[in-house]
């Protein structure tokens, strides 16, 4: 009944199904539960370690590295896909700022300085190259973050910042709390009336004070305005433990973008199979009550993440494999090789890198390099050649894979 | 330099150690203990939890076996709250020796082991996920044992009867005047402080180290440490002890301890008990055998691999290493050596812990010409940590004197739903720190602030934080956050804790527990992880990395003059920290 | 002897925990823990708590009874656990230690009050269930919320309409025949959704046979009392076994009920008989198979334009047979027919949730969003497949509410 079906629903499955319904089409997108979306920070990651311009680093890249998923876009398409997203979220009043000029380095609740791409505007004040004393404000209710600690480390690092607790404003809710009723709290006005008055007690000489970020989910643009007129104080998000609340911001964003253009958004629903015939994929069966459900499609686009998001999976005799479609990985041999001696080695662990092999049209390939389906698109972490975690791309590659995907299931659908 | 002046040293914060310490202090007997590193650190915190009913030795070490049945009826009365009462299986499944069963049965008779065959599909009631094809089954009262509360507990009673604990003190060297040992030069790990502990007489009850204790006095006692690689399944896939019915071998057992089901073990001697590592045939041994019992087991869940050196007392008499009994020894090196001053308690279980205590402070009591009497068989210990039902079980509720271990009131074990119970009760859900198993804030508080915690690691000792699915994924950056907290005075602290405490500490300090305690974590995963354990390992990733960027923070070094250094980085323990 | 079943290890239910790697994402979706903080949420007394329940001891915890059993949690969740499956057994568990509270037989078997009440009695009948006073007595003895939507007993039973319409012609083939299991709520409450239904499939050609059938036990499943539950679901099975044995559809329109005969009851109760499993594997929602109908070509799609804009809500039922949104798919061959599909979790009710005292407030502030959404929309009308959540939007909308099935008989007209 829907000509193009896009499988998971993390950033490049929704960019992906965004690129497709851009050009027309009414995508179905199914997906075993909710993503990475729900649990990354937010910001879209290009390439954590370039020192300077951003495109001068993917150029580089993608010449020294062909087998890179960024090798198979370009920058081109990155820049087009960030410019796609940044409409996308710009429309839905949660915009999205930075440039490929070089990366920012927003704070962690660690208090670690972590550099990012693009960033919605609610943590633009974190920029810890802007000057101004900063204050970190939380609240003993929350688990996920902790100022003092997070002001510790960037004060070790020689910007002034300070931590401070808030009391917990009067609510009916007395004994359990996490990001996501923290957001909630922050959607009313009341609630920011008070905190605000807190937060300008408590302000000093700051110019910047730094939030967890759960400033609403409705519409925080205007929480963090709200907030800035009240404590008289720049005010900006920094991301915590998941699930996370812009993740879960962004998903809304581009489900509610889809749907309106008239996609299908099926959660719920593993893909445990397909059925191909003379080298195209017809068919994909999903986990449903009683039976498995039967889709039919003439193009597909395969998004289910890597070891995280659950499109490689692995047991314990050192097998690998993808999930959805039974596709050819590249993947270490043997457990021996999964993993480095040190948790956070450098280099990361060599079994995050599986994943799917792919020709220029992005189109997964066999050992042999051979085309396994004509009429299936690859995106996003199932990717193989990358560890987006450790180099810190995720997003970056999430969106122009997704897009690039998008648009050449497109082309070739007309 | 600091200076103790003690009646007796302990060397060794074992289960024997701390055993030996509470029954000197029950006596009256003035007493030090002093640990390499914290308590627990070595075998005592690194084996499957099981009970002994005394089943798995009635065949081929019989004096063992009557030991471990005896000792398991002490300790269900005196540390009830430290054990869970599963009960045990042996059960012969088709791949083991039919004639075996009854030459167990008649073992157990032997050795006053109790015994009672029931039918299979009464055990397949009780255990549905059992293999049903085991042919006969033996019932015995095998438990399981929390031996991190258990050794906790026996310590602090024996400092409530004014002993004392010196953890993180690594013994250098022993003090020597002519033919007698008169106390240890330790130093303190945390400070550098070179400590000096002058002593009648001196306990070495170092275990598998115990050797290495053995040799500063210039005395051979051989201990061969023999290695055991154990795997926890990520639930209590059975709810009974389940051993295979044949003579002790690997992977022939399954204790279901707290949250989790241990299959153990691997025997394999090493030359070092500091260097060892987990192997990968020893995982797939462990998952290979437990299928046996379990059918599909080797396709569940996997939390963890860990190894423990089991401390093997070689007697001179002994030509093959295979069969070195599990019976313990005691070693007067007066008698055996001509060195005064000290004993030796080597070999045993830890099912045994106490009657080794007791024979040891016997033989310190009549050198010391102490006449008290043990009573560590009619004292319960104390309730710490708020186990076992919320009602401690005191010497007080007894009305007529005790005078043997039966007189004590019945146990109130510790139960499977205790800690869940604990959190409805007191409606504490929002304020766990460890979520997997249940630690609220103010027990991970109470930790840090009046525990002799060092690091991330010992708090786990203390309250199972970090030991359950996500391995530290989330908790060990709240933990941090709170250490960091306590140490600059901002904690909000429960009643019973100190409000501020500690001195100042740079926020580097933080970075070090953080990579310290996910390292520690980590060397116990590279063996297991694959499927939902590599998933949740990647997960963890995106949170240390993407959410927090630990890897941004600079790394202390050992060089850098202003980075602290943390006391596992100490080279008497660092093997154990680093090897891989 | 034990009712909750213990699965094997390669069976997934009690094996699922192992899934959860505490990633939180069904603690954000949950919309009850969203409300109150009574309930700690799905990660908590599901997969965690599970760690720590035994069978045979005492249950830990009381708090897993706050679950609503909506299964936004198996929905949402990335590594496929069964979280709503899990609390259920648990509350089993609550149940086999506490015995089956008076008010959970009165939900159970409310269907007997069908029974008596459907029919000529009915308006004396509706008039007697909204009386304030005995409600409030209601609630005071049995904690049955007083302001909880009942619905209106139907003058007439569904089955009393079927045997007196004239008589169809027999299909020509068993291909052509299928099984219409209406549920108590067609039957003693909205026979108009089963004679929508009916004539929908004839019009498809379908001979419809109204097999003999009983309440599909959810009621009574869903709140732990499995032994109840199981003794209807084997009523069911006995009676449409024949029916399956042959390939004859079985199709339903109470969302719930068909849910329950797929999956619920064989799942939670362990219930892997083959003949549970035929039954099981030849139930179908009445969307789902018209949907079925239309892949292969086979639908009647001689639709006459309806000109209406509607807002719909894909109860949490539905979602819970992993098939997206059939109806949707379906009516949009509707010409002019232009529904909106709500982004709500749940409407709160969940089934008998929302009928306890303790709870009613709960299950409103859950359904508050969408409530919301539907006034917003400015129609009279709604749409949604669940008869339960139909009560609970009217009552917290004050919009009508149809089921699908009753639209798409518009679109086919008068004959």
């Amino acid at each position: 009944m829907r000509d193009t079906v896009v499988i998971g629903a993390g950033l490049a499955g929704l960019m992906g199904a965004l690129a497709l319904a851009d050009a027309g089409h009414r995508p179905l997108l199914l997906a075993k539960g909710q993503g990475a979306t729900h649990w990354t920070s937010g910001t879209i990651d290009v390439w954590g370690a370039a020192d300077g311009s951003l495109r001068e680093a993917i150029t580089g890249l993608v010449a020294s590295n062909p087998q890179h998923p960024y090798a198979r876009t370009g920058f081109a398409s990155l820049e087009a896909a960030v410019a796609r997203f940044r409409a996308l979220t710009e429309a839905a009043r949660y915009p999205y700022v930075g440039s490929f000029e070089r990366n920012v380095l927003l704070p962690t609740a660690l208090g670690a300085l972590r550099p990012a791409a693009f960033f919605p505007a609610t943590m633009a004040a974190g920029d810890m190259r802007l000057p101004g004393p900063v204050l970190l404000a939380g609240f003993h209710e929350l688990r996920d973050f902790f100022p003092p600690l997070a002001a510790a480390n960037l004060a070790a690092q020689g910007i002034d910042a300070r931590g401070t607790y808030l009391n917990l404003p009067p609510i009916k809710r007395k004994l359990d709390f996490n990001t996501r009723s923290f957001a909630q709290l922050f959607d009313d006005p009341a609630f920011r009336e008070d905190v605000g008055r807190q937060l300008r007690a408590a302000r000093g000489d700051a110019t910047r004070i730094g939030l967890p970020a759960v400033l609403g989910l409705k519409d925080p643009l205007a929480v963090v305005g709200h907030l800035q007129q009240l404590s008289g104080a720049q005010v900006f998000e920094i991301p915590t433990l998941p699930p996370s609340m812009p993740g879960v911001r962004l998903y809304t964003i581009f489900r509610d973008a889809l749907v309106k253009a008239g996609a299908r958004i099926q959660i719920g629903a593993e893909v445990l199979r397909g059925a191909a015939a003379n080298g195209k994929l017809n068919a994909v069966f999903s986990a449903a009550a009683a039976r498995e459900q039967e889709h039919h499609a003439s193009t597909w686009l395969l998004a289910t993440g890597g070891i995280a998001g659950g499109g490689v999976r692995t047991d314990y005799t050192g097998a690998v494999w993808e999930t959805a479609l039974g596709l050819p990985l590249r993947a270490p041999t043997g457990r021996g090789e999964w993993f480095a001696p040190r948790f956070l080695n450098e280099a990361g662990h060599p079994i995050y890198q599986a994943g799917i092999a792919t020709n220029e049209q992005l189109r997964p390939l066999d050992e042999s390099d051979t085309v396994v389906y004509k009429n299936v698109a690859i995106a996003g972490a199932a990717l193989a050649g990358c560890d987006p975690i450790r180099e810190r791309c995720y997003s970056g590659m999430a969106l122009a894979t997704g897009w690039h995907a998008g648009q050449l299931l497109a082309g070739a659908n007309e | 330099m600091q200076t103790i002046n003690t009646d007796v040293l302990v060397i060794g914060g074992g289960a024997t150690g701390v055993g030996v310490l509470r029954d000197l202090a029950l006596r009256g007997i003035r007493a030090v203990l002093v640990e390499k590193g914290d308590l627990t650190h070595g075998t005592s915190g690194r084996y499957h939890g099981l009970l002994h009913s005394g089943g798995r030795y009635v065949v081929k070490d019989p004096q063992s076996a009557t030991e471990c049945a005896h000792e398991n009826e002490v300790l269900r009365r005196i540390m009830p709250h430290c054990l869970e009462d599963t009960g045990g299986l042996f059960v012969v499944t088709p791949a083991d020796d039919e004639s075996y069963a009854d030459r167990f049965v008649a073992g157990c008779r032997a050795t006053s082991v109790p015994v009672n065959e029931i039918s299979v599909r009464e055990a397949l009631r009780r255990e549905p996920l059992l293999n049903p094809r085991i042919s006969r089954v033996f019932e015995v009262r095998d438990g399981s044992a929390d031996s991190f509360l258990a050794a906790h507990v026996n310590a602090e009673d024996a400092v409530r009867h004014g002993a004392q604990v010196c953890t993180y003190h690594v013994v250098k060297a022993l003090m020597r005047e002519g033919d007698r040992i008169t106390g240890a030069v330790c130093e303190n790990m945390r400070t550098g402080e070179d400590v000096h502990i002058h002593t009648s007489y001196i306990v070495n009850a170092a275990g598998a180290w115990a050797g290495k204790i053995a040799e500063l006095a210039k005395v051979k006692v051989t201990v061969v440490p023999g290695k055991g690689t154990m795997v926890a399944m990520n639930h209590r896939v059975l709810n009974t002890v389940v051993n295979r019915c044949k003579m002790p071998a690997d992977g022939d057992i399954i204790v279901p301890i707290r949250t989790v089901a241990v299959i153990g073990t691997t025997d394999v001697h090493v030359p070092d008990p500091d260097v060892f590592g987990i192997e990968a045939w020893e995982v797939e041994r462990m998952l290979s055998e437990g299928e046996q019992l379990v059918p599909g087991i080797s396709r569940a869940r996997v939390l963890r691999a860990w190894a423990g050196v089991r401390p093997l007392y070689k007697d001179q008499d002994v030509a093959d290493d295979r069969d070195i009994p599990r019976t313990y020894k005691l070693l007067d090196h007066e008698t055996r050596d001509g060195v005064k001053g000290m004993i030796s308690i080597v070999g045993g279980k830890w099912t045994t812990y106490r009657m080794m205590a007791q024979e040891a402070v016997d033989a310190v009591a009549q050198k010391l010409g102490v006449q008290a009497e043990c009573r560590t068989h009619l004292e319960p210990l104390p309730n710490i940590g708020d186990w076992g039902q919320g009602k401690p079980v005191t010497s007080g509720q007894a009305v007529r004197p005790l005078t043997s271990t039966a007189d004590l009131p019945p146990p109130a074990y510790f139960w499977m739903g205790e800690p869940l119970a604990h959190v409805e009760a007191a409606d504490s859900y929002g304020n766990l720190i460890c979520e997997c198993e249940l630690v609220t804030r103010d027990r991970v508080v109470q930790a840090i602030t009046t525990g002799r915690a060092s690091n991330i690691d010992d708090i786990r000792r203390d309250t199972r934080l970090g030991m359950g699915p996500c391995q530290g994924g989330f908790c060990t950056y709240r933990a941090v956050a709170l250490w960091n907290e306590f140490k600059r005075g901002t904690l909000p602290a429960p009643s019973q804790a100190a409000a501020s405490g500690g001195e100042p500490e740079p926020a580097s300090h933080s970075v070090a527990l953080l990579r310290h305690f996910l390292q520690e974590r980590w060397k116990g995963l590279t063996a297991i992880t694959w499927g939902d354990q590599l998933r949740q390992a990647r997960l963890d990733e995106i949170i240390y990395l993407d959410t927090l960027g630990l890897d941004l923070l600079p790394a202390p070094t050992p060089t850098d003059q202003n980075a602290p250094e943390m006391v596992t980085a100490h080279p008497a323990i660092a093997t154990e920290y680093h090897a891989m | 002897m034990a009712t909750i079943p213990h699965d094997h290890i390669e069976l997934s239910l009690e094996n699922s925990l192992d899934h959860c790697i505490k990633c939180n994402i069904c603690t954000a979706a949950c919309p009850v823990s969203a409300v109150t903080d009574l309930f700690p949420g799905p990660k908590y007394v599901g997969p965690q708590a599970q760690r720590f329940r035994k069978p045979g001891q005492p249950t830990p915890d009381e708090s897993v009874d706050y679950c609503s059993g909506c299964r936004v949690c198996n929905e949402v969740c990335p590594t496929g656990v069964r979280v709503m499956e899990l609390n259920t057994r648990a509350k089993a568990a609550i149940v086999e230690q506490n015995g089956v509270p008076l008010r959970t037989w009165l939900l159970g078997y409310q269907y007997l009050f069908g029974k008596l009440a459907c029919g000529p009695l009915a308006p004396l009948a509706n008039v007697g269930a909204r009386n304030p006073l005995l409600r409030m007595l209601v609630e005071r003895t049995v904690k049955i919320a007083r302001n909880a939507p009942l619905p209106t007993f139907s003058t007439y039973s569904f089955r009393s309409w079927f045997k007196k319409r004239p008589k169809q012609q027999a299909a020509p083939t068993k291909k052509k025949q299928v099984v219409y299991f209406h549920g108590c709520s067609t039957e003693y409450y909205e026979p108009r959704v089963g004679q929508a239904a009916v004539e929908v499939l004839e019009r498809n050609g379908f001979e419809v046979i109204l097999a003999k059938q009983g309440c599909c036990g959810l009621p009574l499943l869903s709140n732990g009392a499995f032994k109840p539950a199981r003794s209807h679901h084997e009523y069911n099975v006995e009676q449409l076994l024949p029916y399956a044995q042959q390939g004859i559809p079985i199709v339903g329109t109470s969302t719930s009920c068909t849910l329950t005969l797929k999956e619920e009851a064989p799942e939670l109760l362990g219930m892997h008989e083959t003949a549970v499993r035929l039954v099981s594997e030849n139930t179908y929602d009445i969307f789902e198979f018209l949907r079925m109908l239309h892949q292969r070509g086979e639908l009647n799609t001689n639709f006459k334009p309806l000109n209406r804009t509607m807002p719909y809500h894909a109860p949490c039922q539905l979602r819970a047979h992993n098939l997206g949104r059939p109806a949707l798919d379906i009516l949009e061959l509707v010409p002019g027919l232009q529904l909106n599909e709500s982004n709500a979790a749940c409407c709160g009710l969940a089934g008998s949730y929302g009928y306890k005292a303790e709870k009613y407030q709960i299950a409103m502030d859950v359904g508050a969003g969408l409530f919301e959404f539907v006034r917003a929309s400015g129609s009279d009308t709604a749409v949604c497949d669940s008869e339960i959540c139909r009560w609970q939007i009217a009552h917290g909308s004050g919009l009508t509410m149809r089921h699908p099935i009753e639209i798409l008989r518009q679109a086919y007209g008068d004959e």
